[in-house]
């Protein structure tokens, strides 16, 4: 049983590993802004999912694997939206972009206003 | 351009007057030519640069006076750029010469990238040498492992009565350290101050505004609906997880500085979704001031008596309660919220006077 359990943690952890060296492959190996962004969001969000999952089966039932059921979904609750924020400034900054619509929604999701990523 | 003279060939306090005045760069020759960057279509685009260039001058000068615009925001530039790009295109000569630089910066990055590599691969080597030769994590023959954690280790608790012995330790016999910690930061804010802060704008404010508008500012994601929704769910749990690691610093991991990190960057998140409008009703820069002007006086007022009984082997009377509750170990509980709103403050200060020069 201590077998299969170290065995499932080292597939997770693995795993978890190879996305984030992917995902710093892409960050390195990506030029333009929104490619990078979406290298580097598989590494915030899958990559920390496989690696935490990993090590919460090395603890079983613990606190230690509440805190770090925690830590997961505050890294998805957090990192997609700066994620999204960022590719937001980048789209609206760049004038070399070509043709992005960019639809501005005010509190209640209506649309306030449309304008164009490029200049 | 041709018509003026070289930097080198001017004096130096003649070079700094026209350089206040703004009709010299005397980086001119020493930085990297931006020419070949731009594409040569680009200049089609220029006139209307100029135009929008013009307003934004007029605003500028209805409010700083016509000496503060920059002489490269003038509509000639367009001129200056489409020269440069006619030479880019042009004769032999030129091309040669670019031809020669690009070759040289090709070596340049080939050798660079070759001892990038070898640098780091040297940084591993020695940090894994130096780990091997460590010793073993734990273990009692530990040369750290000698009197003076033994002593604290033995006396600690009844001492401070903080069952977190780093909190013990940075907030009861070095607290000293921890207040000269705290100033520096408060001097930091300040200076940071100095340099960054924009000062508020007598009459033409609507100038101003206008300024502003169409300042890269204008760029700036704001009201964003998906921020605002998560900020909503994590703000007030990131104040609370602050407030936490404050209060039970010197009961388990935690303390004034890393709960005043963690209640800074709540505040931050919290005006990067609602915007400084709202964030000024419950934090503005005169509540600021006063925080930390409060929490540093008791500090230092706080940690100035319990050293004056103490080398005076006076009684403090200062009860420390049971080691374990969470209103116990005299003044370290009241500290750590000193040290946290110290914190709290200068991080919130730090981003406001980047981003806008100002609370």
């Amino acid at each position: 049983m201590e077998w299969v359990r170290y065995f499932l943690a080292g597939i997770l952890l693995l795993l978890g590993l190879f996305l984030e060296i992917l995902a710093v492959f892409g960050v390195n190996k990506f030029r333009k802004a929104l490619n990078r962004i979406h290298a580097a969001a598989i590494g915030d969000t899958l990559g920390i999912l496989f690696v935490f999952l990993g090590c919460m089966v090395l603890r079983g039932f613990s606190m230690d694997s509440l805190k770090l059921f925690l830590v997961i979904a505050f890294f998805w609750l957090a990192s997609p939206v700066s994620g999204h924020m960022i590719s937001r400034l980048e789209a609206m900054t760049n004038e070399n972009l070509g043709e992005i619509a960019v639809v501005h929604l005010d509190n209640e999701g209506k649309q306030e206003e449309k304008d164009h990523g490029s200049v | 351009m041709s018509k003026r003279k070289s930097p080198q060939e001017l004096g130096g306090y003649l070079k700094f007057k026209r350089w206040l005045a703004g009709d010299l760069d005397l980086l001119e020759d020493v930085t990297e030519d931006a020419g070949p960057a731009v594409a040569p279509e680009s200049a089609d685009r220029l006139p209307a640069r100029d135009s929008a260039l013009e307003s934004r001058r007029r605003a500028s000068e209805e409010v700083y006076g016509p000496e503060v615009w920059p002489q490269s925001h003038t509509p000639g530039y367009a001129q200056a750029w489409r020269d440069r790009i006619a030479l880019q295109k042009g004769t032999g000569d030129a091309q040669a010469v670019l031809q020669a630089q690009e070759k040289s910066l090709r070596f340049f990055r080939a050798v660079y990238k070759i001892m990038a590599v070898l640098l780091c691969g040297a940084i591993i080597l020695v940090f894994l040498w130096t780990t091997v030769h460590l010793p073993p994590f734990g273990s009692p023959d530990n040369p750290a492992n000698n009197e003076v954690p033994a002593r604290y280790i033995r006396h600690g608790v009844e001492e401070t009565g903080a069952t977190n012995f780093v909190t013990g330790m940075i907030l009861d016999y070095r607290a000293f350290d921890t207040f000269g910690e705290s100033c520096v930061l408060f001097i930091a804010s300040c200076c940071v101050q100095v340099l960054l802060r924009v000062d508020a704008c007598d009459g033409k404010s609507a100038a101003r505004t206008r300024i502003q508008q169409e300042n890269d500012r204008l760029f700036e994601p704001k009201n964003d609906g998906i921020l605002q929704q998560t900020a909503r769910l994590l703000v007030p749990l990131i104040l609370i997880f602050g407030v936490y690691i404050i209060l039970n610093g010197h009961l388990s991991p935690g303390g004034g500085f890393s709960g005043g990190a963690v209640l800074g960057s709540g505040l931050i998140l919290y005006l990067n979704a609602f915007g400084f409008a709202k964030t000024e009703r419950f934090f503005n820069e005169r509540i600021y001031r006063r925080i930390t002007l409060c929490a540093l006086t008791f500090y230092c007022l706080a940690k100035s008596y319990s050293f004056f009984t103490g080398a005076n082997h006076l009684e403090s009377g200062i009860p420390l309660g049971t080691p374990g509750a969470i209103l116990s170990s005299g003044l370290i509980l009241p500290l750590n919220i000193c040290v946290g709103l110290v914190v709290m403050g200068t991080m919130y200060s730090f981003y406001t006077l980047f981003r806008k020069g100002g609370m």
